[in-house]
This record gives structure tokens, C-alpha cells and sequence, in this order.
């Protein structure tokens, strides 16, 4: 998986989104929010999949973490979910494991760097 | 399309996708409903379908995904017309040109860029709203249209009923513009009305009146008359105009015949009030003038010339019971009728004087019935 490029977070990404919603903190913070609570259910989901080596159930979760991520400037996450998410469509189970285990170990360093960029309480 | 704020449907299994598109779409003056799958969405839709002017839709849900909720609105007559921009990823473009073939009006590349999102909403909600105008245009002219036909029905009731839809047909503005053909004029009235109506209470005269003339209109209507106007007892028919009649002079003896014998049957139970009334009719056929005449606020469509006055004075002229063919209308329905001559009648205003007949009955002779009499005796 080439994750060259791919920062935890982007901080042009969120600075995009931030300028797109007229710069409105308590809005930023309520959509971390979301994204983490939605996250964490995704997060549970794939790595349940992964476990069971499930390509088909691993698709949906996979799916849904790639583009949440990519909106917010989980770039990283974003990438690795599309590597999972791509490796489901084509029936790979191989590899899930491992790329859930990164998955899980990026999402933890994603709630982190929001922390950090005073998004999250 | 509501005239104030549209409203969209979002439809997205992403609470944070939901939240940022509805964010944009506040920003755009645009009322953002959300559904997270398909079947939220027909949900939703069902409900409130009119309500709903646009619907952003991802393709990969739960439940319900995109493919199925596409297909079923574009299945649905009251939801077809709304406008759907499918949500994707860069990667699912693929499915992208699946659903615009499927009949999606646009797609929305996810991550979200608000211009875009602007530009491709826009152009939806123009279509969307394009759409309404000319539902809205189509309803008002049906409106229209019913009004029209209501006016025309109630029309009917004033004028007769050829010239009423003359009035509302393309060619009527012309014929009302004034035009010349043979046509037949046929005038009527009664025999000692003037009397009658200075000795009777007027309840009775009215009584009367509205008697006779509702056999009149009948007569009228049956044999197919313009009626041109009527004026207490007296009536002016016409036929072949603006309706052409072949048979309009036939038509016109007819009509008189079957007037006259209602009116007998009429007349012997207004006779028992100690006047006596008869009936009397001119039938002149010619060249006459026919258009709209009259003034602004108050027109008819009249007919003018010397055949009509031929029969106003033939009618004066006819004693009770009597109906008097003018020579050209006499040779037009020669043999139809048994008709015996009254000699030269000297008509007021003309200088020389106009060999008559008077109309007895029908033809004696069953070879000479006009053809629907004839089909009648069949029967």
C-alpha cells in the first residue's frame, strides 16, 4: 500500500472546508463529532470484517470511512480504507487483516491530530 | 416549486456527508432534508414528493442503495420530475454514467466542492423549476380552456346555437366580417295577436308567449334554423347560413308544417279564453347579405336583403294558417309539397307583384317525399 503523501491530516483539506462553511468553529467541532461517532462504529464494523476475513461485509464500512475521511482531511485513513475497500471488491481477504490493523492504528492517530488541531474536546 | 425557498433531499448513509452537504446547501438558501438510505428516501418522498424540488443521492448505501432508489423515483409519475445529482466518489464514476443513463440529471464528486455543488444545483433546480412553470402553464390553460367552453355553453342559451360556435371557430371571424349567399329567410308570426294581448291579463299573454315559443325553439332546433331574432310574437328564422344546408328550403317548409300543426294544438287551448290566434308564415329564398350588425356592447348576426324583406311581407301577407313560398323557394322544393297558388300578391315596397303559393301539407304523392320524410313513412 503506497501511503506516500498521505498525511493524517491535511491541513489544506480542512482549511478548504473550514473557508467552504464560512469558518464556523462550533460547526467544525460538531462535524468532528459526528465523524468520530460514525467512525467509530465504521472502525468496529471493519475490523469485525477483517477478522471474519469477510470481503463482502468488509466493503460497506471500508466504503463509508474513505469518504467521510477524505472530506474531513483524513488523507491517510482515507487511503488505507480505499486499499481495504478495493481489496473487498475484489474478493482479497489476504490482506485485510494487517490493513485493518494500520486502519486501526491511523484512526486513533486521526482522533489525535483533530485533538491537536482543537477540534475535539 | 414552491416560490420561496427549494428544498432538497440528501441521501447519504454518512452522517458527516448529510451534515456538510446540508451546511452548503444552507448557504445557497436551500432547505436540506435528510434521508441515510433508499428507503428513508421513498419514504420521505412518498410523502412528501411535491414538496421536494431536488435529490442528492449516493450510490453505495444500506437497505436501499443508490441504483434502487434511482430507478424507483424515475419509475414513479409524480416523482420522475425531480431532478436527481448522484453523490460519488472520483473512483465510482463508472456508476456515474450508469445512473445519468438511468435518468439522474448530474453528479456531485465527493470530497464536496461548494462551487461545484452551487453550479450543478442551480442547473437542476432551473430545469426542476422550468418544469413546474410549464405544468403550472399547462393547468392555467386548461382553466382556460374550461372557461371558454362554460362561456360558449352559456352563450348557446342567448344565441342559437350555429352562431354561438361560430363565434369561438377560426373561420367565424370571417363569416361575421360579412358574406353573401343563397340562403333561406323564414318569417312568423300570429294573427290577431295585437288584440289578444290588450284584452288578457298579462299573466296569460306571457303564458302564451312562453308556450309559443318554446314549441318555436324546439321546431327550430329540430330542423336545424338560425334563429336570427325574435320579437314578441314574431320570429325571423334563417337556414343554409353559417351552417351550409343543402337542403335548406326544404328544411324551412318543413319546420313551418310542424309549427303549425303544434300551433293549432296550442292555440285551441288558449282559444277557449275568447280570442282567437292564428298562425302565419313567409318563406323567401335568394342572394342575401349575412354578417354581424349592430354596434359596440350590442351586435347580432343578422341577415339583410331583399329576399329576407320578400318574406317579412309575405308573412304579413298570409292569412291564418297560411305559409307562402316566394316563386324561387316554391320551385326549389317543387313536388315535395302540395302547395295551392294565391294568385299574385302585392307586396308593400316592391312595384310589381309576386306569384305565391301557399303550402297545404305534404306531398300526397310518396315519390316526391323529401328523403328523411320518406325514411320516416319507412319506419
Amino acid at each position: 500500500m503506497n501511503l506516500d503523501g498521505a498525511p493524517v491530516l491535511d491541513e489544506a483539506v480542512l482549511a478548504e472546508l473550514r473557508a467552504s462553511i464560512g469558518d464556523d468553529q462550533e460547526f467544525m467541532v460538531e462535524l468532528v463529532e459526528t465523524y468520530v461517532a460514525e467512525g467509530a462504529t465504521n472502525m468496529d464494523g471493519l475490523l469485525a470484517a477483517a477478522t471474519a476475513q469477510d470481503c463482502a461485509a468488509i466493503i460497506r464500512p471500508a466504503h463509508t470511512l474513505k469518504s467521510t475521511s477524505a472530506s474531513l482531511g483524513a488523507m491517510r485513513l482515507s487511503a488505507i480504507c480505499r486499499a481495504i475497500e478495493e481489496a473487498g471488491r475484489q474478493s482479497r481477504p489476504d490482506t485485510l487483516r494487517e490493513d485493518a490493523e494500520l486502519a486501526r492504528a491511523t484512526w486513533e492517530a486521526t482522533l489525535t491530530a483533530f485533538a491537536e488541531a482543537g477540534l475535539r474536546a | 416549486m414552491s416560490p420561496g425557498q427549494a428544498i432538497a433531499l440528501v441521501v447519504d448513509d454518512s452522517a458527516v456527508n448529510r451534515k456538510v452537504l446540508a451546511r452548503h446547501l444552507a448557504s445557497l438558501d436551500i432547505e436540506a432534508r435528510e434521508a441515510a438510505n433508499g428507503r428513508e428516501a421513498l419514504e420521505l418522498l412518498d410523502a412528501d414528493g411535491a414538496g421536494i424540488d431536488i435529490v442528492l443521492l449516493d450510490i453505495e448505501m444500506p437497505e436501499l442503495d443508490g441504483y434502487e432508489t434511482l430507478a424507483a423515483i424515475k419509475g414513479d409519475d409524480a416523482l420522475r420530475h425531480i431532478p436527481v445529482i448522484m453523490i460519488s466518489s472520483v473512483e465510482e464514476l463508472d456508476s456515474v454514467v450508469r445512473c445519468i443513463e438511468m435518468g439522474a440529471t448530474d453528479y456531485l464528486p465527493k470530497p464536496f466542492n461548494p462551487a461545484i455543488l452551487e453550479a450543478r444545483v442551480h442547473a437542476s433546480l432551473a430545469g426542476k423549476r422550468l418544469h413546474d412553470l410549464e405544468l403550472e402553464s399547462a393547468a392555467r390553460q386548461a382553466e382556460l380552456l374550461k372557461t371558454i367552453e362554460r362561456q360558449k355553453d352559456e352563450l348557446s342559451r342567448f344565441l342559437s346555437p350555429q352562431v354561438a360556435a361560430l363565434v369561438s371557430s377560426a373561420e367565424g371571424e370571417q363569416l361575421l366580417a360579412g358574406h353573401r349567399r343563397i340562403a333561406t329567410s323564414v318569417f312568423c308570426d300570429l294573427r290577431g295577436f295585437t288584440p289578444f294581448s290588450e284584452a288578457t291579463p298579462p299573466e296569460l299573454v306571457i303564458r302564451v308567449l312562453r308556450e309559443y315559443h318554446a314549441m318555436m325553439g324546439e321546431q327550430i332546433m329540430a330542423h336545424g334554423g338560425t334563429l336570427e331574432h325574435f320579437a314578441g310574437d314574431g320570429m325571423m328564422v334563417f337556414f343554409n347560413d353559417p351552417v351550409l344546408q343543402a337542403d335548406h328550403v326544404a328544411r324551412a317548409v318543413l319546420m313551418a308544417l310542424a309549427m303549425r300543426d303544434r300551433f293549432d294544438a296550442l292555440a285551441s287551448s288558449w282559444a277557449s279564453d275568447g280570442h282567437s290566434l292564428g298562425f302565419g308564415v313567409g318563406i323567401a329564398t335568394g342572394e342575401v347579405t349575412l354578417g354581424r350588425i349592430g354596434f359596440e356592447g350590442r351586435y347580432d348576426y343578422g341577415m339583410v336583403g331583399t329576399t329576407v324583406i320578400v318574406a317579412s311581407r309575405l308573412s304579413s301577407a298570409a292569412g291564418p294558417g297560411q305559409i307562402l313560398l316566394s316563386p324561387w323557394a316554391a320551385d326549389a322544393v317543387d313536388g315535395m309539397f302540395d302547395v295551392e297558388p294565391v294568385g299574385e300578391v302585392v307586396l308593400k315596397g316592391f312595384s310589381k307583384p309576386l306569384a305565391a303559393v301557399n303550402v297545404l301539407g305534404m306531398s300526397s304523392d310518396p315519390a316526391h317525399l323529401p328523403a328523411r320524410e320518406a325514411a320516416a313513412v319507412a319506419e
